[in-house]
């Protein structure tokens, strides 16, 4: 019996439990499909060439899963409690007709699971079907191909989608029983009553709020805009962040607390327009409203704010170092050696020795030879497996490019650094690189000889410096290029070892200017020098780079299953076999450009889950919200319409404050984003330039479908509801 | 429940100018309701809520209308207030028959020629007085100036002129229900209609509200339709129909009598219907 009126009131109450079902079967889609990203990445290939991406990601997005189950459960509540509050008098009815507590508790409770358990039906199905189609997706994102496609089910992901389900309609029963178990039914009776009183501000005060928030915000802007964002962690830098984000936080929540008072102020001194068909009413409702949804439109605004600027800067990271990939990877195989200093030997050597470790740790004299070093290479030592590890074995031709610090030994500053540079020129410091090595440590500095080596490796023009020449490479980013342009192109002069240097370039040589296979640039600035100056100079060894290209008879696939035989390169490079020198990496091409992928992928797939999740619950309180308030407004329309207004002008009037609802946090969240976004590509724009064009359109389309979706169906069954009241006098 | 009726004159251009003598029914109808039937339900459970009424409202005219619940005084209004589609007959409003009319041409014809009173004020919660008042001429896209103009004007008129800035929750019930008169007269309609208009008021409240709908018909020369079930309430009226079984069952004229004898005159019709088992009344 129970059940058979609690069915028939899901159904006659379809229309308000409609927004319920669908943000709840969207949650439940949702959270299926990307849960299923272990399985998604086993069939997209992805894990045959990077076999923790799976688990990785597997295991993000479930953490994930868990902070996004929480934000739904917070608007599953809220949802329902939009449905319980208009129909308190009807539980009231139900106690008045001689129902016990127990059986009301019950009616809603079997309610809630009906609702429940259909959004979970539907939500699965739509998510079964969904995580098929994103397997081609994933696939896309990874760069992958498809090897074997065929129809899957994730356990994995029904677990954790069903345990989010449960856990939220647990929450939502407790908070329907008190509703039901707490209130008198006289309380339930006049419920519908109660809710007509109207609170209203003096417009003037709110005016006034609103021009504060509007202050505090652009204060805010300025401040980020000037101070730029604490990268490098200085405690000053990072409490003046912190300053400016609490007032642009406190500037958002005044705006909005003020923004109804502000525009009706601002629309009642134009008398011809305020005193004009419905804009007074429309006014008026909004201002009613704000009171109540003032709070949540700025925390809306905020979360906005956040999605676009992490799907914009996740999605523009990948795409940046999509496009440096290919300059990033001049070779095969490149290894990578960095020369310890005296102060780290000695410190190595005294806990090698307290732990009674035999290993030896040696300042090198000069740049050791990294092919001929390599043949002390040892494949899984240790191990009745060991067997010597031959790099010549599949090296075709290679080439060994070696840095100097430019400290002399002896000296206490460095001959020549990027501040002094900037001096020259009068550029300011890029943005990030203030406290960076290369800052304190100066430019890295080689010989012209070892960089015509280089050069005639890559097939390219040698370079003559005369007696008194210098160029400088880098591979960075716009920021840090320009200021090297600038000193090449104009000539700058540099006086190093008592002799002055004019740059015989007019330009940094982007494309002669990488050592070592990586996902973005790594040579923050290298000047090249005359040998006899470098040596004359006395630089302790900074960097040695070995560039290797598979000989001819070794296929791609060959030579990098042979070198990721050898995974301890970065443990030991042994000097002369005796001591070691420095510390080093490697990267294959194949390597890099897969990382890549992985990392773009990871990149694109979390701020795209991230985002739309964010913004679909956004959008669902917001439409929970417009509903209840065209729900509270009923009487009013009902009013309207009796005094002659068409439904037409009443729907007009619901969408204008549907819009000013939906937009204000939009342009307020994209407000944010592009100033924060600004700040952001400066200190990106470090590695290589960030190109926000190609993610707007993805970010774009996620607000459409999501915000705009969510936005029309509010409109559509406000209208249907507004329909309804100005009918139900009609029929009375 | 019981309808309530009241009629205006047109002429609410130039009030100044009007006598002050009772409003004498003139030989123009604004209402004439002929051979109206409304039929509810289906082939196997109708319900004939209006069986052939028919009755005219004169120009300048405050008419009651009593019955007991369910006698179709509420249907009536309704059909007259072209909230409800008559099944037969037609209801003429200043020579037109609203019957006919399409709805879009109906929403005007209800914003310019009739004014509304219902027993809850229905008041705008979120506008003030003023903007209450103000928001029929605003729907018809009159001009700001005339709209402040002429809501000024009314209130003075019905003694509401300072609380035109509050809301309605900051009002007393009496308050409210002028305010929702000045909101219904503002329009200067043919007709305005009001559906126990003092059915939620204390007798206080009540008193000075019918007060306000005799200036309302003397000074204003409003026509009024009152519903109502209060026999205090109709004796403020001109004349009163009794409506049973969705028909006319008597009529009432006061005549030259004073009103306490008018109040008698209905209550004996009241107890007489009463006592055919109608509970309203």
């Amino acid at each position: 019996m129970l059940c058979k009126i609690a069915f028939g009131n899901v159904r006659r109450a379809g229309k308000d439990y409609l927004v319920y079902l669908l943000t709840l079967t969207l949650a439940v889609t949702v959270f299926y499909a990307f849960n299923t990203i272990s399985v998604q990445v086993d069939i997209a290939g992805v894990s045959a060439q990077n076999s923790g991406v799976g688990e990785l990601l597997g295991s993000v997005i479930s953490g994930l899963t868990v902070f996004l189950a929480l934000v739904m459960g917070f608007l599953m509540v809220y949802a329902n409690n939009f449905i319980m509050k208009r129909r308190k008098k009807e539980f009231g009815l139900y106690q008045v007709l001689g129902m016990g507590r127990g059986q009301v508790s019950a009616i809603m409770a079997l309610e809630t699971l009906f609702v429940s358990g259909a959004a979970l039906v539907l939500g699965l199905l739509l998510g079964l079907a969904l995580s098929q189609l994103m397997v081609f997706f994933t696939a896309s994102l990874f760069k992958t191909q498809i090897a074997d496609f065929h129809f899957f089910f994730s356990l994995g992901a029904f677990v954790t989608t069903v345990g989010c389900l449960v856990a939220i309609f647990l929450v939502t029963l407790i908070f329907n029983l008190r509703v039901v178990g707490r209130a008198r039914i006289i309380d339930l009776m006049s419920a519908s009553r109660q809710n007509e009183t109207v609170k209203t501000r003096n417009p003037w005060i709110s005016a006034a709020v609103f021009l504060v928030g509007l202050a505090a915000i652009i204060v805010a802007y300025v401040r980020l805009l000037h101070d730029g964002l604490p990268y490098d962690g200085q405690p000053e830098a990072m409490s003046a962040f912190l300053v400016t984000t609490l007032i642009v936080v406190a500037g958002t929540i005044l705006f909005f607390f003020g923004l109804s008072g502000f525009l009706l102020k601002a629309l009642q001194s134009a008398r011809g327009l305020y005193w004009r068909g419905l804009n007074m009413v429309t006014m008026r409702q909004l201002a009613a409203k704000v009171n109540t949804v003032s709070f949540s439109m700025a925390v809306i605004a905020m979360i906005l704010f956040l999605a676009i600027t992490s799907v914009t800067t996740g999605m523009s990271l990948a795409d940046t170092m999509n496009n440096t990939v290919e300059r990033g990877t001049p070779v095969d195989y490149t290894r990578c050696l960095v020369y310890w200093g005296s102060r780290s030997v000695g410190e190595m050597n005294d806990n090698a020795a307290y732990y009674g470790n035999d290993t030896r740790y040696a300042v090198a004299d000069g740049p050791v030879d990294m092919m001929e070093a390599g043949k002390n290479d040892v494949m899984e030592p240790g191990t009745p497996d060991a067997q010597p590890f031959d790099l010549a074995s599949i090296a075709g031709e290679w080439v060994q490019v070696d840095t100097f610090d430019s400290t002399p030994r002896g000296a206490d500053r460095p001959v020549v650094t990027l501040p002094e540079l900037c001096d020259a020129v009068d550029m300011p410091l890029p943005a990030g690189t203030e406290t960076s090595d290369m800052t304190t440590l100066g430019l890295a500095v080689m010989t012209e000889s070892n960089y015509n080596e280089y050069l005639r490796f890559h097939g390219m023009e040698p370079i003559d410096l005369g007696e008194s020449g210098y160029t400088i490479t880098s591979d960075m980013g716009a920021t840090v290029n320009d200021v090297y342009n600038k000193v090449l192109a104009e000539g700058v002069e540099l006086t190093i070892g008592g002799r002055t240097l004019k740059p015989v370039q007019d330009r940094v040589p982007e494309d002669a200017s990488t050592f070592q296979n990586a996902m973005m640039g790594m040579n923050s600035g290298t000047i090249v020098l005359p040998d006899d100056l470098v040596t004359a100079l006395d630089l302790p060894p900074y960097y040695s780079y070995l560039m290797v290209n598979y000989a001819n008879g070794v296929s791609t696939e060959e030579g990098d299953t042979y070198v990721e035989a050898y995974r301890t390169y970065g443990d030991v490079v042994n000097d002369a076999g005796e001591s070691i020198a420095g510390w080093g990496t490697e990267a294959t091409r194949t390597y890099t450009y897969e990382s890549t992928d992985t990392m773009n992928g990871l990149i694109s797939y979390l701020a795209i889950y991230i985002g739309f999740v964010l913004v679909v619950a956004c959008a669902a309180i917001l439409t929970i919200q417009q509903l209840s308030g065209v729900a509270d407004a009923g009487a009013n329309y009902r009013i309207l319409a009796e005094l002659g207004t068409s439904t037409k002008e009443i729907s007009h009037s619901v969408l204008a404050q549907q819009t000013v609802f939906f937009l204000f946090p939009l342009l307020m969240g994209v407000a944010h984003s592009i100033v924060a976004l600004s700040v952001i590509i400066e200190l990106v724009a470090l590695f290589g330039g960030l190109t926000i064009e190609g993610t707007v359109g993805i970010t774009g389309l996620i607000f459409v479908v999501g915000y705009g979706g969510y936005f029309f169906v509010t409109y559509l069954m406000s209208k249907g509801m507004v329909r309804d009241f100005v009918r139900v006098r009609a029929s009375e | 429940m019981l309808p309530v009726t009241m009629t205006s004159s047109p002429a609410r251009a130039d009030l100044s100018k009007l006598p002050q003598t009772p409003a004498q029914a003139t030989s123009a109808p604004v209402l004439e309701v002929r051979h109206v039937e409304k039929v509810y339900g289906n082939r196997q459970n109708v319900t004939r809520a209006l069986n052939d009424i028919s009755f005219t409202v004169s120009r300048g005219e405050f008419v009651g209308i009593m019955g007991a619940s369910g006698s179709g005084k509420s249907t009536l209004l309704n059909c007259v207030s072209t909230i409800d589609a008559v099944t037969s007959g037609q209801v003429l409003i200043d020579g037109t028959d609203v019957t006919r009319m399409k709805s879009g041409k109906l929403a005007r014809f209800r914003r310019e020629q009739l004014g509304f009173i219902f027993q809850d004020s229905n008041l705008l919660d979120t506008l003030t007085a003023r903007e209450n008042i103000a928001l029929p001429l605003t729907i018809s896209h009159v001009p700001a100036r005339e709209v402040l103009r002429r809501v000024d004007e009314m209130a003075q008129r019905l003694g509401i002129r300072e609380i035109l800035e509050k809301y309605p929750y900051q009002m007393s019930g009496g308050q409210q229900q002028r305010v929702a008169a000045a909101r219904a007269l503002v329009t200067d309609p043919a007709l305005i209609m009001a559906d126990e208009p003092t059915g939620a008021l204390d007798s206080k409240n009540a008193r000075l509200l019918l007060e306000s709908f005799e200036t309302m018909n003397e000074r204003l020369r409003a026509t009024v339709l009152m519903v109502t079930h209060d026999s205090f309430a109709a004796s403020y009226t001109h004349r009163v129909l009794f409506i049973r079984d969705g028909k006319i069952f008597t009529e009432l004229r006061r005549g030259g009598s004073t009103r306490q004898a008018f109040f008698e005159r209905i209550m004996e019709v009241v107890a007489m219907m009463g006592g055919e088992g109608s509970d309203a009344l």
